[in-house]
């Protein structure tokens, strides 16, 4: 195939590229942004930073070119307006953590296309269900065994000067062992046994994988002492059972059970606890643990008004260069956007969220085997599900759990376990495309 | 100078923030059909195939038929019309009877032949094996009026067609 004719050949593809072009812009005008903030002349570093960021994109572009020509093209271009966000804001935090960071996101763009080349047929993944499933567990059971607890939360396993969070990639390995068996049992699932009240209750037989993932996560909850991990996993899980057999009795249960667990988790979860508090009466007690940082975001958030300070110019930094709101460039990354973009700009990321989503589910209805089906819907009700619990956290809608924002937090874990989903995501959408011709 | 300056790029990055994600948007609202598709595999949720490729009546003067008794995939009571020579069963997208989704059938699994009138089916060395009437078929096999063809989940039952 000649250059020429690939490039008319593939309309999806060159939408992709030039919503790629527009990311980059975005990309060099906030940098330069924040490096004239900071020095008051232009540099060009940020040309330097930019051109690094465009050449990774472009090359993830070439390979999805060659390999996906009929995949969604918006996804690839959501994620890199999403971490060129987040790259300049952490570049406005620490230079240092911006190069890291732009470290992670060349790694994870480079798993993205390890992603697409080895699961180009994505049903591969189909028969490799159980080791993703045992391999899920085994890495939470390693994370709460050996796991080092930061910040209260064991999240965490440390390898020499590496921090790793292995719940990111068990989230995905679950997705896709949860969608295997689903597909496999949906059927035993969804046959009523009996009938009470009219509703046809399934037996209790089958009803034990939804207790089983309900315990299960009530165990993470006591065991990682933390309630964001524990529920992402529950409602992925939900979600994903719902999928399968289009009840909503199950959901009903679901959250049923859950509240329940959670109820009398917390009692025994201090730490749990003090989130609760902090959540219901922060300001009841502003500078003690329980309420500082979250009154912190609130403030910064309110600082940002409707427009925002502008990239480089929020009030972040205290006057000894340490962040005001501790660990601003993970958890609290959405509170700075909301700083420094104001409500305008934080509101667009929410948008992107929500277009990546959509992507995600619509890729779901489109492709036509039930285990892609289950994988691209479980995968994007992870993203969805995270970004609702971290940004519904650091604005105080919900208690504050430390998960990272997907795509834009500082953290290498998070940021190539979501190019991972970015991947497999495409790889759905390619053969659910090719398909319909 | 600078002030200026920084005001122009913060708009700048605002305005094209929202033209990012209007261009999606837009294109992608335009994309939108088919609203009848489901994610959900529930039956009557939509996800049960259509039968496209498997015609669900046949015409007056009618051929064979295999007649879909159990399946993952397909509606129960659709039907595999055997109008062409050589009918095959499989993933593959030209199959008559595209049998995707299931794991356990190949992309070219079995092929049904129509030999003088009366059918044939014949293994096309698949993975997991054809089966009729419950037993793996090593070579071309024929088939009587009420036999049962089993490829993976899929469970079908040959109906002779009337004869003009």
């Amino acid at each position: 195939m000649t250059p020429g004719r690939g490039l008319v050949r593939l309309p999806l593809r060159n939408r992709e590229l030039g919503l790629i072009a527009l990311a980059l812009l975005i990309t060099t005008v906030g940098f330069a942004a924040v490096q004239l903030a900071r020095a008051q002349e232009f540099a060009s570093s940020p040309l330097i930073a930019t051109a690094f960021f465009a050449g990774a994109y472009l090359v993830a572009h070439l390979v999805v070119r060659i390999t996906l020509p009929v995949a969604d093209p918006y996804v690839l271009p959501i994620t890199a307006v999403l971490t060129a966000i987040g790259l300049i804001e952490i570049y406005r935090i620490d230079a240092t953590l911006a190069r890291d960071q732009g470290v992670w996101i060349v790694i994870g763009l480079a798993l993205f296309v390890g992603v697409i080349i080895a699961f180009r047929d994505i049903r591969r993944l189909e028969t490799l269900r159980y080791t993703c499933g045992a391999l899920a567990v085994a890495l939470l059971l390693t994370t709460i065994t050996l796991g080092t607890q930061v910040n209260g939360a064991r999240l965490w396993i440390r390898i020499g000067e590496l921090q790793i969070q292995p719940g990111e990639f068990a989230k995905i390995l679950l997705v896709i062992f949860l969608a295997g068996y689903l597909r496999e049992r949906r059927e035993v699932l969804t046959a009523p046994t009996r009938n009470v009240l009219g509703v046809g209750v399934p037996a209790l037989r089958h009803s034990l994988p939804l207790l089983i993932i309900a315990g299960a996560s009530l165990v993470l909850l006591v065991a990682m002492n933390d309630l964001g991990s524990s529920l992402l996993f529950y409602v992925i899980a939900l979600a994903m059972l719902y999928i399968a057999t289009g009840r909503l009795l199950f959901v009903g249960l679901g959250a049923g059970l859950f509240a329940l667990g959670a109820a009398a988790a917390v009692q025994i979860t201090p730490r749990v606890q003090t989130r609760i508090d902090g959540w219901l009466h922060p300001w009841a007690n502003e500078q003690a643990q329980c309420c500082y940082q979250i009154t912190q975001s609130i403030y910064t958030i309110a600082d940002g008004g409707v427009l925002g300070a502008g990239f480089g110019r929020g009030l972040i930094l205290n006057g000894n260069g340490e962040t005001i709101i501790p660990y601003a460039q993970t958890d609290f990354i959405y509170s700075v956007i909301a700083n420094e973009l104001g409500l305008v700009g934080a509101t667009a990321v929410i948008l992107l969220y929500l277009l990546l989503a959509w992507r995600g589910f619509r890729i779901a209805t489109s492709a036509d085997d039930g285990f892609s089906k289950l994988l691209a819907a479980g995968l994007a009700t992870a993203v969805a599900f995270q970004v609702f619990v971290i940004v519904g956290g650091v604005i105080r809608l919900l208690p504050l759990t430390g998960l990272t924002l997907p795509f834009v937090s500082y953290g290498g874990s998070s940021v190539t376990a979501n190019f991972a989903i970015a991947g497999i995501l495409l790889c759905i959408s390619q053969r659910a495309n090719r398909e319909r011709g | 100078m600078v002030d200026q300056a920084l005001l122009l790029l913060r708009i700048g990055v605002l305005v094209l923030l929202y033209l990012f994600v209007w261009r999606i948007a837009r294109t992608a609202i335009r994309d939108v059909r088919g609203s009848a598709e489901s994610m959900i595999l529930s039956p009557g949720h939509g996800f049960d195939r259509q039968p496209a490729p498997v015609a669900a009546l046949a015409e007056p003067a009618m051929p064979g038929r295999l007649v879909v008794v159990a399946s993952d995939i397909l509606p129960i009571g659709a039907a595999v019309v055997l109008d062409q020579p050589e009918v095959l069963l499989g993933r593959d997208p030209h199959a008559a009877a595209v049998l995707d989704g299931d794991g356990f059938v190949s992309g070219r699994h079995a092929m049904v032949r129509l030999r003088g009138g009366a059918p044939t089916v014949t293994d096309l060395g698949s993975t997991n094996g054809t089966y009729v009437n419950g037993n793996r078929i090593a070579a071309e096999t024929h088939l009587q009026e009420g036999d049962e063809i089993a490829v993976g989940s899929t469970r079908m039952i040959y109906e002779p067609g009337a004869t003009p």
